[in-house]
């Protein structure tokens, strides 16, 4: 069909420096990207294909330049917020092509075209923009038209990323800016419950899911996708505990799907109708009494947390899709929201941290706290930790 | 009587612990998993074979039971071969079971019965297997001789039912072989966990060594003893003598078979020679100054084998005493005299007092023996096959493997050793070339000095899969999106299986599934080597995990990778497991992706294996030697009944898809045997995605190694949204044709319910 074989199977594959015919993008060349934008249904011609600039088979052995994707899209059903979506989609079935691997996003792309696969005929970019075209409609019928171009020349990749720059900065800004009040729709995902049957995920622009794979603008597009798929709009309806953050129209939602199991969800504390979990979360959340304050451990994380228990303990704690307070699993970019645990205190509530994940929430840490939150390089146990919070005056 | 019974087994599984609840089914009899076992066969009826339509198990016999005959005690063809498939699990059960029984038992003398179980920080459940099928949680080695003590209880009962004018239906024999198996599984967690624990073998690291495998791993300057077998006592004893007399780095130890496995968890330094299908090769070679057998797949010439080389032997187990003298009771330096002096052979079951003899016996042996071990080397070798042109062939002619002999030796000549080393992977040394040469080239010379020149790497064991592991993979394993579990184990006896095997585990470990391997398939698919000069185990990394490759270590670490199928409905989805055989099993027939392949002819061992695998909801595939098992277990396919329970609507729902489309078949080439694997892997649980990319898999593999489409998708595609997006069109095209009606796709798909069992519903879904 293609000239190079396709499918998710070449995923993670590697291609090293003396094996490239051809590369792009990657540490050594300052300029390259990739974008995807919608736009109206006449504006886009359907299956067009161009490649401006040398193409693969123009160029020597070896090659390392520039390169920028240009894809346009269209479809009754699209919008700008799935631009994003969208685009790291490229990556995706990029890297579906045998020989071909390709790296990182937007204006950090990295791409890398094994001789072999070039010797088997894969020798110009429109192929790879023919397999795009293929897979992208194929999989998301709400794309009708969609356009490739792929730009080699120099000065063009130049003036492209300067215009993306801009278009990566605004869709930034947004999503950075959305807050759960200026939205309707939550996302609801089930896809979990074949192994913990009454466990539902609520996706915020504040939360994201708890197994970090789906966050708003995910949950919307998959909707928006695939209507009958295991993610589902929520409207929100109207907040009824100011406090522990909490809406009627979602504890509906959670009551049936959670077969009457859980009638009430906190969006925000661990503390009080926490959100449910059913096993896939990459951190807990953990309650220690003795310092009145929350532990938060990793999925990574060797080894015994400051409790005593492992991860795989606490987790046994958290999952299985009921609610047991003091305990939340949560992804871990939810450390970034401006809604972190706020029913709970937020980050003035958390003693300690497992040091990767005290990385990780740095920029949403309060700078007065940053020292004074443990970490296992501080504190082995709970009354080191009881000392540590004393000394830090937090207790 | 029952009563009695109720009240010993709590006692032997303290049902006062409150780790978990006591499901229905604590220590099981013949009969209290019956239901199961015929619900299975319902829809995977057994397909048999016969290899002999005679009985002659008893003097009424022999009896004919070609036809409708029957014996004289009424049985019919059928039931004689569920008959014969129950009397081989047995024999393998029993190996296992003695094993277990040994090596616990040797520990607790070592090391007390209260000595504790402890896996590390990365393994809370020690023993799914246990928990689930006794209700008992080992604490302690004393806990697991109860674990021995249980299967002994219940072979009792297995083997008289195979006694003349017993059992007479074939199903009944069926479920009773499965509870052989179970119980196999049941020994062989007991006796690795009381390894692990009784000789600190490495559990919490994923990451073990890379060890040496082959022969040219031997460093044949040092005195060389090899153990052959699979119980690692003796080996181990060897390992703690060299090593309190300072000698660890002075004597090479080496092993066939499984003890090697078991030797370098124990000690990095040891190495593998490798799998039962090299044991007559490595033994005639005659680089080992001192053989030792302990137990299992042990070739029962050793003792000529060993004599015809030179070489002293000493043979360590009750099981295997080749009409020796025992020597157990004498003194140490009264036996090594007699060893090297009138070259006797002895029969030693005290592991110290063996180790000692045989360490000695080696070092005394080795400089006297250093002609012998000389092998010739290339220049001598191209000397040797100067005479041939490549031309007569006469070699190629008499060759029963229709082998290319003489292209192997013509390019030997000119220095070029690669052909004759690949020839000798596939030989069976029959020398018959050599007796036909006209030049009187000594062919098998020549070709074990090539394969003496190559070393491979291979993992070492690394023991039970982690808890966190588990969680990891937990839910893309039951969501679907890894495509599966597949554990290759097994002997593979003939040497061609071996490229096979790491031909089929690197086709899939690419594919993301999770490739784990044991046993002698672990070291065949080790002896494979890429254009780079890696072995699989050097390319993949060692985890649990999609795209990886794990060696779990010896036969008995097979109960590992069962273990982390219960794991997975046990800590991943907590369903509990304490006495809940049929809620776990249920659980890994609807939603784990796991898929058992048995590559090679196999032993009874393994016929254990698999059939207690198959009660566990794991298919199992055979390779093409496979209809030598004599009985399979296939589904009607579409035709079946395929009907499950709803866990959320608890309705009887008609899912109308054959997964796992059969428990247990045969594949007569590795490509059929691969996209056989992959479909094994389905599970009525699959998301949509996780569906698109089993199938993504299938269908890929299928044009990759046999050509088009596979002509059964209809089956397997319940939703347009399972057609993986790659293939879209030329499916969507094809499923018109083949007139596809979209199925239903349920979240919670059970067989509890849809037949009579003690087991709740409810407990399905928590
Ligand atoms: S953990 Fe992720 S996949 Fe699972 S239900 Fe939640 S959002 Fe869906
Ligand atoms: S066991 Fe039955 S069939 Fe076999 S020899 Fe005896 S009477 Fe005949
Ligand atoms: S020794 Fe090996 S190569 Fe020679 S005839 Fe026998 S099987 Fe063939
Ligand atoms: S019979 Fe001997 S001389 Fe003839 S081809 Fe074979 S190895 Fe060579």
């Amino acid at each position: 069909m293609y000239a190079a074989d396709v499918g998710p199977q070449y995923e993670g594959e590697r291609i090293r420096k003396n094996e490239f015919q051809v590369e792009f993008g990657g540490p050594d060349v300052s300029h390259k990207g990739e974008l995807v934008t919608v736009k109206g249904l006449g504006e886009v011609e359907h299956e067009k294909i161009t490649v401006s600039g040398p193409d693969l088979k123009d160029l020597p052995e070896g090659f390392s330049g520039p390169l920028f994707i240009k894809v346009e899209v269209a479809g009754e059903e699209l919008e700008k917020d799935l631009e994003a979506v969208l685009e790291r989609r490229i990556h995706q079935y990029i890297n579906y092509i045998e020989g071909v691997f390709h790296m990182a996003q937007r204006y950090d792309i990295w791409i890398r075209i094994h001789k072999n696969s070039f010797k088997k005929g894969l020798n110009s970019l429109e192929q790879i923009g023919r397999i795009l075209i293929d897979l992208f409609t194929a999989e998301l019928p709400v794309i009708e038209k969609m356009s490739v171009e792929f730009i080699t020349d120099p000065a063009k990749v130049q003036n492209l990323l300067v215009e993306a720059l801009k278009v990566y900065k605004e869709r930034d800004e947004r999503i950075k800016g959305l807050r759960e009040e200026d939205v309707d729709e939550f996302y609801g995902c089930v896809l979990c419950q074949s192994f913990a049957p009454t466990h539902v995920c609520v996706i915020t622009p504040e939360r994201v899911s708890l197994c970090g794979a789906i966050n708003w603008l995910d949950g919307r597009a998959a909707t928006k996708v695939d209507p009958e798929g295991a993610q589902f709009a929520i409207p929100k309806g109207n907040l009824i505990d100011l406090v522990n953050i909490s809406y009627d129209n979602v504890n509906q939602v959670v009551t049936e799907r959670s077969m009457g199991e859980t009638t009430r969800f906190s969006l925000h504390s661990a503390l009080s109708y926490p959100h449910t979990a059913c096993g896939c979360f990459e951190a807990i959340v953990f309650y220690i009494p003795e310092v009145d304050g929350f532990g938060i451990v990793s999925r990574d994380f060797a080894g015994p947390s400051v409790t005593g228990d492992p991860f795989s303990t606490l987790a046994g704690s958290a999952s299985g899709g009921k609610q047991n307070e003091g305990y939340l699993g949560i992804g871990i970019q939810y450390l970034t929201s401006p809604k972190f645990l706020i029913a709970d205190g937020g980050f003035n509530r958390v003693a300690w941290m497992s040091s990767a994940l005290k990385e990780a929430a740095v920029e949403n840490l309060p700078p007065e706290l940053a020292g004074k939150i443990a970490t296992e390089k501080d504190v082995q146990n709970v009354d080191e930790l009881t000392e540590f919070m004393q000394n830090a005056g937090r207790l | 009587m029952q009563k009695m019974r109720d009240a010993e087994i709590k006692a032997i599984i303290r049902a006062e612990d409150a780790w978990e609840p006591v499901g229905p089914t604590p220590m099981p009899t013949l009969t209290e998993l019956r239901n199961w076992d015929f619900r299975l066969l319902n829809t995977y009826e057994p397909f048999y074979a016969p290899f002999c339509d005679l009985c002659c198990l008893c003097t009424y016999g022999k009896c004919d039971l070609t036809g409708n005959k029957k014996g004289a005690c009424g049985i019919d063809i059928a039931s004689q071969q569920a008959r014969w498939i129950l009397i081989c699990s047995l024999m393998g059960t029993a190996a296992h079971g003695a094993h277990g029984r040994h090596m616990i038992d040797h520990l607790i003398e070592k090391l007390g019965e209260d000595k504790k179980i402890d896996l590390g920080s990365q393994v809370n459940v020690e023993a799914p297997i246990i928990r689930t099928v006794m209700g008992l949680k080992p604490k302690t080695l004393g806990d697991l001789r109860k674990a021995i003590e249980y299967v002994e209880r219940e072979m009792i009962h297995l083997v008289s039912a195979t006694h003349m004018g017993q059992e007479g239906d074939y199903r009944d024999f069926e479920s009773k072989a499965f509870h052989a198996g179970m119980l196999d599984h049941v020994a062989l967690e007991a006796a690795d966990i009381a390894q692990i624990v009784g000789y600190g073998l490495p559990t919490s690291v994923a990451d073990t060594p890379l060890v040496d495998l082959g022969w040219g791993a031997i460093d044949r300057t040092k005195p060389t003893i090899v153990v052959v077998g699979h119980n690692a006592v003796t080996a181990n004893a060897i390992i703690d003598y060299l090593r309190s007399n300072d000698l660890y780095d002075q004597v090479e130890v080496g092993g066939l078979c499984c003890t090697a496995h078991d030797v370098t968890r124990y000690a990095g330094g040891a190495k593998v020679i490798g799998p039962l299908s090299r044991q007559r090769f490595f033994l005639k070679a005659g680089l080992a100054d001192v053989v030792v057998t302990d137990e299992q797949c042990v070739v029962t010439d050793i003792p000529q084998l060993a004599k015809a080389a030179g070489a002293a032997m000493i043979a360590c187990s009750d099981k295997i005493c080749y009409g020796l003298e025992n020597a157990s009771a004498r003194e140490t330096g009264e036996i090594l005299r007699a060893v090297l002096e009138e070259q006797k052979q002895f029969l030693i079951l005290d592991p110290e007092k063996a180790a000692e003899v045989i360490v000695r016996a080696a070092l005394e042996l080795a400089p006297k023996r250093r002609a012998q071990k000389q092998l010739v080397t290339k220049e001598e070798g191209a000397m040797l096959a100067a005479k041939c042109r490549g031309t007569c062939e006469e070699c190629n002619r008499v060759c029963p493997n229709l082998l290319p002999v003489s292209l192997g030796v013509s390019q030997a000549r000119h220095g070029n050793f690669a052909k004759l080393g690949e020839l000798f992977m596939r030989c069976h040394g029959c020398a018959k070339c050599e007796e036909a040469c006209v030049n009187h080239i000594p062919i098998l010379r020549l070709m074990q000095a090539a394969a003496t020149w190559e070393t491979y790497k291979m993992r070492s064991g690394r023991g039970p899969i982690h808890d966190v592991e588990i969680r990891k993979v937990g839910s893309p394993i039951v969501l679907g999106t890894i495509p599966g579990v597949v554990l290759f184990a097994g002997c593979s006896n003939f040497p061609g299986d071996i490229d096979d095997l790491a031909w089929l585990a690197e086709e899939l470990a690419r594919r993301k599934f999770i490739v784990t391997l044991s046993g002698c398939a672990a070291m065949a698919a080790a002896m494979s080597k890429d254009a780079e000069g890696k072995t699989i185990y050097e390319k993949y990394i060692p985890e649990f995990d999609a795209g990886c490759i794990v060696n779990v270590g010896s036969c008995v670490s097979n109960a590992h990778v069962v273990g982390a199928a219960i794991k997975i409905a046990n800590i991943f989805a907590g369903l509990p497991n304490r006495a809940n055989f049929e809620l776990m099993s249920d659980y890994i027939l609807n939603r784990v992706g796991a898929c058992g392949v048995v590559w090679g002819p196999y032993s009874q061992k393994a016929l254990a294996i698999g059939t207690g695998a198959v009660r566990w909801g794991i298919p199992i595939v055979l390779g093409p030697h496979g209809s030598k098992y004599r009985r399979l277990f296939m589904s009607k396919k579409e035709a079946g009944d395929w009907t499950v329970v709803d866990g959320r609507t608890r309705q009887l729902v008609d899912t109308a898809e054959p997964t796992p489309e059969h428990m247990m078949l045969v594949t007569e080439t590795k490509e059929r045997a691969l996209v056989t694997i992959i479909k094994q892997c389905f599970r009525r649980n699959d998301t949509p995605p996780g569906r698109a990319i089993k199938l993504n898999s299938y269908i890929s593999a299928y044009k990759q190694v046999i050509g088009g489409l596979p002509d059964d998708l209809q089956n397997f595609i319940r939703t347009e949204k399972e057609i993986p997006i790659v293939y879209k069109r030329e499916v969507l095209a094809y499923l018109k044709e083949a007139g596809w009606q979209p199925k239903p796709v349920l979240s919670l798909p059970t067989i509890i319910g849809t037949y009579e069992t003690k087991v709740p519903i409810e407990a399905t879904i928590k």
